[in-house]
């Protein structure tokens, strides 16, 4: 105990800012001691999550013995430094270089976007002079298209370069850089490219002056007019902390909130521009809507459940299936459960992205904290493009990586990373997931340990190679423990329980940790309220289906669930959107809110159950869905659904108590059958949910999707298409009208279909046969 | 500090434009750095790519270089639009660099600098119509304050110019 403090002691000294002492760490610099104890020192190119540029000099502090003013940014902290930072001298320097940055600076205020919370803007009232006394012409630079997530002002920057650091140092792209020299120095692509980076829209955040701002957002609203309102990211599972900015009560931008334990001070572009989905009402539901004779009428809130409730009531329970998707409310998810097993259905299932259902439900396994990911020094990514399923735990990833950790990964596709890979093992949805069990052959063969039962006879059969044994030898080696990572590629898999079986065994044998990730935001909210049953409940034909909060194109098998609604009596839909696919299968729509609509918790990946607070009102008649629920169960006559607000639901959600069931080892192995093309069903980074399908800014920028099949250049012979062309992916007698695309990062023999759009409606992730043949019509 | 990034593997354009000389000697200054500290090479390997293409580089030719280095393109852009010894536009055969910083201009660097473009008839930044001479647009100093007012031929340094040095100079130039 004593060691301990003494050696922190060794490790801080003394330092006195403006007359009060402050203990630092050694080797911080000045401004973090002034941060620390709450000293304002104006600073632009600082920025606490990047490297020091010390380039704006705008920190200019008076340091004693010191021959002149030192910039605090780049001033390590030595015992007994004595720093003023409002003497004449450190005042005097700062606004000497106040006046220079103002020079080119073309004070065009009242029509920024910046204005009133522009950090040039602040600083110069403090530190600026009232009338310029700069009588030359001033610098003007052209702007660039950055796409349609980033609006560019590349006049009013004073090239800080906290873009060009964030873009090298946190996203890893590099794509932009400080052209020229002196004072015609400007930040730019160089190529006139967009950005490309999931994590573009932070550099709107990073920018102390209005030069990149929120294009979407752009002279939507002045700063002072907005109201921030806490809420949680609905897109992924990392829950990043945030706030939406209203005005009268609508949704305009979406900015981060700090929070170190989770997204740090980024959030994924999903994050920022899902919220432009709300805006796209074209197929938003605003009245309760029923179908008669084919066709469509509104009808009331009042005549709808009781609709709804008489078609209930002609039902048994057994015959009800409900499916939901995973970005509701725990409430919601709390009060669909009490309603379905007081009507004595079984049948409720939240894993609709899911295709093999050989196993049970049960919270995904999280060894590994999410601010304790940057710390590993060894991580295998299995089945997953974690950069665009869970930006925020790509980036600590690749924090992880920055730090010398190694990283290897088993997938369907060459993706493309923004750390190196030791390994990256591409193979086809069957191959991939075999040389996953031949890295258990190459340990177990190493420990001389196999696993149990059918899994250890499956990996048995493997076949290693020199790569495999490497990896192998790597995770044995030393007692760094390896970080893996099961992503939402083997979550969605037909073989989903043998990878996961094969992956805890490893973890198991290597001493290693596992993280598992999930869908939605609130899989762990669904999994809680149980709403989840045995076996593919969609294999057998419910007379009543309930759909909530799920689009088909939120199913890994639209194919099948589109086949299960047509051969019901009656589908009710519980949801914001619904377009004319879903429309066509169902008789009945209850227009509720979405998360930005709502307030409730939803629990993430990690565990962490976070309150989300309503931002916007939920348009025309929609309702919050606790609401209708709540109604509806007393409408059926139930019991307990005398809440009166969502705090009374909220106290019941706040006893789930979080606590992961072990993985099973005696699953199954059925490799499936892969005959003409194997089929990878690719989840896009914009086609997660019902909002990032509708948002124009996410839809517009280079990492949307397109309607397209991908195979491998070899491939074109014998598919006998060439790219560009108009094809049909055919899937057991059923056809997707795709464009023919080819990638060198897609492995021989597979075909990759976005899935998630409207055009792969026909497509099942479980079955991975598909051949391409010509266009049906 | 900055990170080295993964680049994209595609290296077509540097093995299309760059000769085999010119990757021998980005080979050259490649073998001088640590593998993380590639970025260092990049200097020697635009002079490379530039004398490989009288004397200019192409946004193709910087970003083959970028590509055979293996760091992000926009650094070549950086490295090539900081510098005045890169030119990205093309040049005449003959680059007259006429210094007009601080030592330069107080012993006559503007009335040197008018005297060539009258004499060439091109404004500083152009090239003359035979495409033989270019006047390079801006040069700092280069150290050679001892001798001002001066100028870089093609690099070589000519100091304490008057007139009729810079008439035999630059009528020498073919």
């Amino acid at each position: 105990m004593t060691d301990t403090t003494n050696q922190a002691a060794d490790n801080m000294v003394s330092i006195e800012i403006d007359g009060q002492a402050v203990q630092v760490e050694k080797g911080s610099m000045i401004i973090e001691a002034a941060d620390k104890q709450g000293i304002k020192i104006p600073r632009f190119c600082y920025h606490k999550k990047l490297s020091i540029a010390a380039n704006c000099r705008m920190c200019m502090v008076d340091v004693e013995k010191a021959p002149k003013p030192l910039p605090a940014c780049a001033t390590p902290v030595m015992d007994g430094m004595k720093v003023y930072t409002q003497s004449k001298r450190a005042t005097d320097a700062q606004r000497n270089v106040m006046e220079f940055l103002l020079i080119n600076h073309p004070l065009d205020c009242p029509i920024c976007d910046q204005g009133g919370e522009c950090e040039l803007q602040d600083v110069s009232m403090g530190y600026g002079r009232d009338v310029s006394r700069y009588v030359d012409s001033k610098r003007v630079v052209k702007d660039e298209d950055l796409g349609s997530l980033i609006a560019t002002d590349m006049t009013r920057c004073i090239l800080c370069t906290r873009c060009v650091r964030f873009l090298n140092e946190v996203a890893g792209t590099d794509e932009l850089g400080g052209i020229g020299r002196g004072e015609r120095t400007y930040i730019s692509t160089a190529v006139g490219q967009s950005i490309k980076s999931e994590m573009s829209g932070n550099v709107i955040d990073l920018c102390p002056v209005g030069a990149l701002t929120n294009k979407p957002f752009r002279y939507k609203a002045r700063a002072w007019e907005l109201m921030a309102s806490a809420a949680i990211g609905m897109h992924d599972g990392v829950g990043s902390n945030m706030f939406y900015h209203t005005r009268n009560g609508d949704i305009l931008r979406t900015v981060p909130q700090d929070n170190d334990a989770i997204n740090e001070a980024w959030i994924a572009d999903r994050d920022r521009y899902g919220i432009h989905g709300l805006k796209n009402q074209a197929d938003r539901v605003l009245h309760p809507m029923i179908k008669e004779n084919g066709q469509w009428h509104q009808l009331s809130w009042q005549d709808a459940l009781a609709t709804l409730v008489e078609k209930i009531k002609a039902y048994s329970g057994d015959d009800i299936a409900l499916y939901t998707g995973n970005y509701s409310t725990t409430e919601e998810y709390h009060l669909l459960q009490q309603i379905l097993t007081q009507l004595g259905s079984k049948n409720h299932e939240h894993r609709i992205n899911v295709t093999d259902y050989s196993v049970t439900d049960r919270l995904p396994r999280v060894d590994v904290r999410l601010q304790n990911v940057s710390q590993q020094q060894k991580v295998v990514i299995i089945g997953g493009y974690i950069r665009h399923e869970q930006p925020i735990l790509n980036h600590k990833i690749r924090q992880a990586w920055l730090n010398g950790a190694e990283i290897s990964s088993f997938g369907p596709l060459k993706f493309e990373q923004n750390y190196q890979l030791l390994h990256d093992f591409v193979g086809n949805q069957v191959n991939w997931v075999k040389q996953l069990a031949s890295l258990a052959k190459s340990v177990a063969e190493i420990k001389n340990q196999f696993p149990e039962g059918e899994l250890g006879e499956w990996v048995k059969a493997q076949k290693t190679d020199e790569d495999i044994n490497h990896l192998a030898k790597q995770l044995l080696k030393d007692e760094v423990k390896a970080l893996f990572v099961v992503g939402q590629i083997a979550q969605s898999h037909p073989q989903a329980s043998a990878i996961k079986a094969v992956t805890a065994w490893l973890v198991n044998i290597t001493g290693g940790q596992l993280n598992e990730l999930s869908a939605g935001s609130n899989a762990a909210g669904a999994y809680l309220a149980g709403l989840h049953a045995d076996g593919d409940i969609k294999t057998k034909e419910h007379r009543l289906n309930v759909v909530y909060q799920a689009e088909l194109q939120d199913f890994a098998d639209p194919a099948a669930i589109k086949n299960t609604l047509t051969n019901s009596d009656f589908t009710v839909a519980f949801n914001a959107y619904c377009d004319d696919a879903l429309k066509s299968r169902v008789d009945l729509i209850l227009p509720i809110a979405l998360l930005p609509e709502l307030t409730g918790s939803v629990i993430n990946n990690y565990g962490d159950r976070q309150v989300t607070t309503v931002a916007q009102k939920s348009p025309g008649e929609t309702k919050p869905g606790w609401r209708v629920l709540r109604v509806l169960g007393n409408l059926l006559g139930f019991n307990g659904f005398d809440y009166d607000d969502i705090n009374d639901v909220l106290v019941e959600t706040e006893k789930y108590s979080i606590s992961p069931s072990a993985i099973q080892q005696n699953c199954q192995i059925n490799e499936p059958k892969a005959k003409g093309l194997v089929l990878f069903a690719k989840q896009s980074i914009y086609d997660t949910d019902c909002l990032t399908r509708r948002s124009a800014p996410l839809q517009n920028s280079p990492l949307a999707s397109a309607d397209t099949v991908f195979v491998n250049d070899k491939d074109l012979l014998s598919i006998g298409f060439k790219a560009g062309d108009l094809v049909s992916v055919e899937q057991d007698g059923r056809y997707a009208e795709l464009t023919l695309a080819v990638s060198d990062d897609v492995p021989e023999g597979s075909a990759v279909v976005n899935m998630g759009r409207e055009s792969a409606l026909n497509i099942d992730a479980a079955n991975l046969c598909v051949s391409i043949i010509g266009v049906q019509s | 500090m900055y990170q080295i990034n993964p680049q994209n593997e595609d290296k077509h354009l540097a093995m299309s434009l760059l000769t085999d000389e010119t990757r021998a000697q980005i080979d050259q200054w490649l073998a001088k750095y640590p593998h993380d500290q590639r970025r260092s090479a990049l200097i020697g390997a635009l002079h490379a790519a530039q004398d490989q293409n009288q004397g200019w580089l192409s946004k193709e030719l910087m970003q083959a270089v970028a590509e055979y280095l293996e760091i992000p393109p926009v650094w070549a852009y950086e490295a090539a639009s900081f510098y005045s010894m890169f030119f990205t536009t093309p040049v005449g055969k003959n680059k007259v660099a006429i210094c007009s910083n601080i030592s330069c201009m107080l012993r006559g660097a503007d009335k040197v600098i008018k005297y060539a473009e009258a004499k060439l008839g091109i404004k500083l930044g152009e090239t003359t119509a035979d495409g033989k001479i270019t006047l390079v647009k801006e040069e700092e100093c280069v150290a050679a304050c001892v001798g001002a007012p001066m100028m870089l031929i093609n690099g070589h340094y000519h100091e304490n110019l008057t007139e009729a040095k810079i008439d035999e100079l630059l009528g020498g130039l073919s």
